[in-house]
């Protein structure tokens, strides 16, 4: 693979990441802000309601029957938490022109369009239309409520909250219900200014070739913003170790109970983040990991329980699907096996098994434009910079020390579960 | 071995070999992707319940044994197919549709070693009292998960109310009690007629060689007689069970299935048949179709909503599934624009541009090594080419897709609610 990189102003940086495997040209634009919970539920609306209309395509049919006439050029909006940052994506993806039936330039046009969607919205004396903002205001809502009926989403959801109760990590990516009704169609054209004005903007362009004259186009339209008071991308705020850890019962008309485990972790730098990732994995990731192999396979305790960890803020969460009956035995259990990584007996075989299955996801990477894109994406607004390539040899020089140290730092700091009724358990 | 390669004018092309023992191999090369995905499945899925081999009588098996089987067959006698992967780095999985069963991995190195475990776990089977009575335990866990997910119930509650015989109606996974009845020999007794490479298919999409693949294939396959599996009917009648089910659940917004039962007189539905009535699904409330933008300006629909042609042996009906606050609603307007177009048609503007998008999402599926080698295991479970639906987005035409409007018949269609439970 292949980058480039094109200063596109204060704070905005293009990248053209060259790779033939590919029949369609990927283009995105990445917004990153602050987490402020004055401001998450407007700037989440914004990737949301820019797909949707626009000055020239006022509704959402105009738009899609212009999608359709491109080849079904897809559209993609997003808004996440990365550390302490809102990350907002809008995306296009698009059949290379060679593939349309009668020789139309379709990419160019995606790449025009995309920009228009961004920088022309559907407008009007500084304000969005009111009913595109309250349109988008109940799916966001509705969306919200939505993950209440996936308990594994809302378990982790809830984990976080009870855990950042303090810190600016536990603001709701989207924000919530309420922060999302006060956003009026003023306020939504004040966030897009700020959105436009004050990110840092990361634009990645994934493709054969680069489309003619791409990044000076968006440069002409950044151009006409006052993008001075744009800041770059922080470190984010550590999470705290706490002495005694913290426990949090809810129950809910379910069958199946919800254990989810946060822990404090080192942050990632330099030299440890090869080997947080393989402890990780040894400990909650594959099925030859720890929590897989033991408390899946040899105790049946549940038929998931994994850990993910977010490097940035220093945060790893075991999740588990458990019997309420199993859940004091499971969270015993996936601690005794926290305490066999920190003390180094894991196996040569879970250690290598890891290290191998890493590599493999790793080297596969350039094989998913949308893998590509999210990696440039952390790693552009990140202080560890580092390739996919660069990582795998990170990774295969990681020793069982390494891994061990990395483990230390690991500390538990809340206890989320969530259990059945009591009235629904004998049923 | 036959061997057939199919070329294209979008610059791919594919082999399919048939070995003499009847397995078929799928294979597309991608030399410029890093990794391989390769799969091995058998078409035997959870709707294959009654069946007899090679003229015998028909048995009758317990609910959800396909799938209980994916997960023993992981097992061997040498160790888990797991560990065997652990050593290579690839990552593995396997999964039990209505019809098949698909053993998967993918790797972006050590390509033959893991072609080796793939092929030698699902061509060893092993079970014991113990190890079954164990997976009990764990699929039970899962069924419980999914007892708890309201996506998933909404869907089979729908088929639960729309099939009366047909065992589409019942879970993949079975039941606490179905899954208790099984033991070895019934395990057995079905791997030892739907695991027969003459039922099987291989399917490989990335960076490897055609001849160098089909060599190792050859040389891994175990040598066996070719079996004739007779499966038997369902008599479907061509009614419903009832137009509504309803059920409660701790979610805040109800979500919807809303399905038609399509009257069928043939087990298999023709590709041209799935691609007319996937353009006629976009035409009715497709994001570029003025009912869906209707239902999103009145509110009564989100991003969630979706819709398929759910079709396979014995069974076709259109699905509309997403969140709504008000579900009947939805299903009316959906009743009324189909009653549209079938009075009045359909814009023809909007019939070119669904076109274009459905062929655009054909060509980017060429993208994904994934993506081809699961469009492989339709092709061989259905006898498709896979260059036949581009073929087909380019010839088919207005009357072509106007006529499917058949397949809607508001007698036989069913809304499946989840609502939320009082105090949600």
């Amino acid at each position: 693979m292949l980058e480039n990189s094109v200063a596109l102003g204060n704070q905005a940086q293009g990248f053209f990441i060259k790779n033939d495997r590919f029949k369609t040209t990927y283009i995105s634009y990445n917004f990153y802000l602050p987490l402020d919970k004055n401001s998450v539920a407007s700037f989440a609306l914004l990737p949301f309601i820019l797909t949707t209309c626009s000055k020239d395509y006022p509704d959402f049919s105009r738009l899609n029957f212009k999608l359709n006439k491109l080849y079904s050029a897809s559209l993609s909006a997003s808004a996440e938490k990365v550390g302490d940052y809102q990350l907002l994506k809008v995306a296009i993806s698009v059949i290379d022109d060679k593939y349309a039936l009668d020789g139309e330039n379709l990419v160019n046009k995606a790449v025009e369009l995309l920009n228009h969607l961004i920088f022309e919205p559907r407008v009007e004396n500084c304000a969005f239309f009111n009913s595109d903002v309250e349109r988008e205001k109940r799916k966001a809502i509705e969306h919200i409520r939505g993950e209440m009926a996936e308990k594994r989403i809302y378990a982790r959801r809830r984990l976080v909250e009870e855990m950042y109760k303090n810190d600016v990590y536990g603001i709701s990516k989207c924000g919530t219900v309420e922060q999302i009704e006060k956003v009026t169609p003023e306020g939504l054209y004040a966030a897009w200014r700020d959105l436009i004005e004050s990110a840092t903007i990361v634009v990645n362009v994934i493709s054969k070739t680069l489309p003619l004259n791409t990044f000076d186009n968006i440069k002409s339209y950044l151009s006409a913003f006052d993008r001075s008071s744009a800041k770059s991308v922080l470190d984010s705020k550590p999470t705290r170790s706490i002495c005694a850890a913290r426990r949090v019962e809810e129950h809910l008309d379910i069958s199946q109970g919800k254990l989810v485990m946060g822990f404090s972790v080192d942050k990632a730098d330099d030299k440890n983040n090869a080997a947080l990732t393989v402890m990780c994995d040894i400990f909650g990731g594959g099925p030859y990991s720890r929590l897989f192999s033991n408390v899946r396979e040899k105790m049946s305790l549940c038929y998931y329980c994994s850990a993910t960890i977010e490097k940035r803020k220093g945060l790893l969460i075991v999740d588990s699907g458990v019997e309420a009956s199993n859940a004091k035995r499971a969270e015993a259990e996936i601690l005794r096996q926290l305490e066999v990584i920190k003390s180094g007996s894991f196996s040569d075989f879970e250690f290598e098994s890891s290290k191998k299955a890493i590599i493999n996801l790793l080297n596969g990477y350039g094989d998913h434009q949308e893998a590509i894109d999210a990696w440039y994406t952390i790693k552009s607004s990140s202080n560890i910079q580092i390739s996919p390539e660069d990582f795998v040899l990170a990774v295969a020089r990681v020793d069982k020390q390494a891994v061990t140290n990395a483990a230390k730092s690991v500390k538990l700091h809340t206890v989320y579960n969530l259990s059945p009724n009591v009235s629904e358990e004998g049923e | 071995m036959q061997k057939q390669v199919f070329e294209s004018d979008i610059g791919e092309s594919y082999t399919l070999a048939t070995l003499d023992n009847g397995l078929s191999v799928y294979i597309c090369e991608k030399p410029s992707h890093t990794s391989v995905y390769a799969i091995f499945g058998t078409k035997y899925g959870s709707i294959d319940t009654c069946f007899s081999k090679n003229g015998g009588e028909a048995i009758s098996v317990p609910e959800g044994i396909a799938h209980f089987l994916e997960h023993k067959l992981f097992e061997s006698e040498d160790g888990d197919a797991f560990t065997k992967y652990a050593k290579t780095g690839a990552m593995a999985n396997a999964f039990t549709s209505f019809d098949r069963t698909c053993y998967l991995f993918s790797c972006s190195d050590r390509f033959y070693e893991n072609l080796c475990i793939l092929l030698d776990f699902v061509q060893s089977p092993y079970f014991t009292k113990e190890t079954i009575q164990k997976e009990q335990g764990i699929i039970g866990q899962e069924i419980k998960m999914y007892d708890d997910s309201p996506a998933f119930r909404v869907l089979f509650n729908m088929l639960s109310a729309m099939y009366i015989k047909h065992a589409v109606r019942i879970d993949i996974a079975g039941t606490v009690d179905s899954i208790a009845k099984i033991d070895s020999n019934l395990l057995y007794n079905c791997y030892e007629t739907f695991y027969n490479p003459s039922n099987m298919f291989l399917c490989i999409a990335g960076n490897v060689d055609t001849s160098e693949v089909l060599k190792k294939i050859e040389s891994s396959i175990k040598p066996c007689e070719p079996v004739c599996i007779q499966r038997m009917g369902f008599e479907e009648p061509a009614t419903i069970k009832k137009s509504f089910i309803e059920q409660k659940l701790p979610i805040l917004t109800p979500i919807f299935c809303y399905g038609y039962k399509q009257k069928i007189n043939s087990p298999y539905r023709r590709l041209k048949s799935k691609v007319c009535v996937e353009l006629l699904l976009e035409i009715i409330c497709g994001e570029a179709s003025p009912l869906y933008e209707r239902l999103m300006v009145e509110g009564l629909i989100n991003d969630e909503f979706e819709f398929e042609y759910f079709t396979g042996r014995d069974y076709a009906c259109v699905i509309f599934s997403g969140e709504s606050s008000n579900p009947k609603r939805v299903a009316e307007e959906i009743n009324s624009e189909i009653e549209n177009i079938r009075e009045h048609g359909f814009d023809k503007k909007l019939f070119s541009a669904v076109k274009c998008a459905l062929y655009g999402d054909a060509i980017k599926a060429f993208n994904s090594v994934e993506a081809i080698a699961l469009s492989f295991t339709e092709c061989a479970v259905y006898d498709y080419d896979l260059f036949e639906k581009i073929k087909l987005l380019k010839t088919v035409s207005y009357d072509d897709v106007l006529k499917r409007i058949d397949v809607f018949d508001e007698d036989l269609s069913v809304l499946s609610v989840i609502a939320p439970l009082e105090g949600s």
